[in-house]
C-alpha cells in the first residue's frame, strides 16, 4: 500500500508541471516593433486552447494563457511562431497571470 | 541655411549602410493599407493582404510629377511582395523583401495607355532604437523608365513597447530618374506608431509636405 502511494505521489509530480502550468512564455528573437506584436497575437489567439496572449518587446517575451483544461505543445507553439515570421529561442511554463507578467513588464521598463 | 542642412542629411544617410521605409508584408493573414504624400513629386495608394508572413498580394495606384510639373504619370498596378530572408536576432531584425507587378500607365507626354511593368527591391534592419532601409522600386514601361531609390535613417528618443506609442524621428533621403527630379529630395519626418496605425508626417528641404499613413488589420 505505502509503494502504491509513493507510486501515484511520484506520479503526481512529475505530471503536476504539465498538468497545472496555466501559462506558456517563449522568448522569442527579432521581436521589434508593434506589428510584430500584432502578428503574433493574431496567430495565437486563434489556437482553441488560447484564454488570452501578452508580448512584451523589452522582454522579448511572448507569453500564452491556456484555458482551464488545455494544452498545447512546444511544436505547436514553435510552428505558430515560426509561422509568424519569428524564432522561439526558449520555451517554460509557468503558473504566473498574464497581469502579473505585466506588471513585471513595466517593473522591467 | 537649407543648402547646409540638406548637405547634412545627405552626410548622414551616406555615413550608413542602409536605411526604412514602411515594410510590403506586415504578418501573416494580415491586410495593409498604405497611402503616401510624396512631396509633389510621388503621391501613392497601395492595399496588400499577406496569406502567409513571406508573401502579400495586392495592387496600388502611383502619381509621378517631375519637379517642373513637365511630366506627369498615373500607374494602376497589381503587385506581389515576396519576403526573401528575414534575420530574426536578439533584439533586432533584418529583413530582404523583393517585388514585382503589372499596370496600365497614362502620362501627358503621351496618347493613350501602355503596359507598366514594377520590380523592387527593400533592405531593412531595426532594433527598437534605430531603424534603417533602403528601397529602390521601378517603374518601367516602353514610354518611361523611373526608378525611386528611398533611403531612411529612423532613430527613436525612446523604446517603445506594444501597448505604447513609438515614436521616430526620421531623415529620408529619395532619388527619382527619368527626369523627374534633379538631385536628391531630403525631408525630415516624425513616425509615430500604437498597434496597426503607423502615421508619418515631415517636410522636405525646401518646404514641402511629406506625409504616410498605414494601417495594418
Amino acid at each position: 500500500m505505502n509503494r502504491y502511494k509513493l507510486f501515484t505521489a511520484i506520479l503526481l509530480l512529475i505530471a503536476s508541471p504539465f498538468a497545472s502550468a496555466k501559462t506558456v512564455e517563449m522568448e522569442v528573437n527579432g521581436l521589434v516593433c508593434g506589428f510584430c506584436a500584432q502578428g503574433i497575437e493574431k496567430t495565437l489567439k486563434a489556437l482553441p486552447a488560447t484564454e488570452g496572449v501578452f508580448v512584451s518587446l523589452e522582454n522579448r517575451l511572448v507569453a500564452v494563457q491556456l484555458k482551464d483544461g488545455t494544452e498545447i505543445d512546444d511544436a505547436a507553439l514553435r510552428k505558430a511562431l515560426k509561422d509568424s515570421g519569428y524564432t522561439v529561442v526558449a520555451i517554460r511554463r509557468t503558473e504566473r497571470s498574464l497581469d502579473e507578467l505585466r506588471q513585471q513588464a513595466k517593473r522591467d521598463d | 541655411m537649407q543648402f547646409l542642412l540638406r548637405w547634412a542629411a545627405i552626410a548622414l544617410l551616406g555615413s550608413l549602410p542602409m536605411l526604412a521605409a514602411a515594410k510590403p508584408i506586415a504578418f501573416a493573414k494580415g491586410t495593409t493599407v498604405m497611402a503616401e504624400y510624396g512631396a509633389e513629386t510621388m503621391n501613392e495608394v497601395q492595399l496588400f493582404y499577406a496569406p502567409r508572413y513571406w508573401y502579400s498580394i495586392g495592387g496600388g495606384w502611383l502619381e509621378l510629377t517631375s519637379d517642373d510639373k513637365s511630366k506627369q504619370r498615373h500607374i494602376t498596378y497589381v503587385r506581389a511582395n515576396l519576403l526573401a530572408k528575414r534575420w530574426n536576432l536578439p533584439g533586432a531584425q533584418a529583413n530582404v523583401f523583393a517585388w514585382g507587378g503589372l499596370g496600365r500607365a497614362t502620362g501627358n507626354d503621351f496618347a493613350g495607355d501602355t503596359l507598366a511593368r514594377n520590380v523592387g527591391v527593400q533592405i531593412d534592419y531595426e532594433t527598437r532604437r534605430i531603424y534603417t532601409a533602403f528601397r529602390s522600386d521601378l517603374q518601367e514601361s516602353d514610354r518611361f523608365s523611373h526608378r525611386i531609390d528611398t533611403l531612411q535613417l529612423g532613430w527613436a528618443p525612446y523604446e517603445h513597447d506594444y501597448d505604447t506609442l513609438a515614436t521616430w524621428l526620421v531623415v529620408q533621403g529619395r532619388r527619382y530618374t527619368g527626369e523627374l527630379f534633379d538631385g536628391i529630395e531630403t525631408a525630415f519626418l516624425v513616425r509615430f506608431f500604437k498597434g496597426g496605425t503607423w502615421v508619418e508626417i515631415g517636410a522636405t528641404t525646401d518646404g514641402k509636405l511629406q506625409a504616410m499613413a498605414m494601417f495594418n488589420f
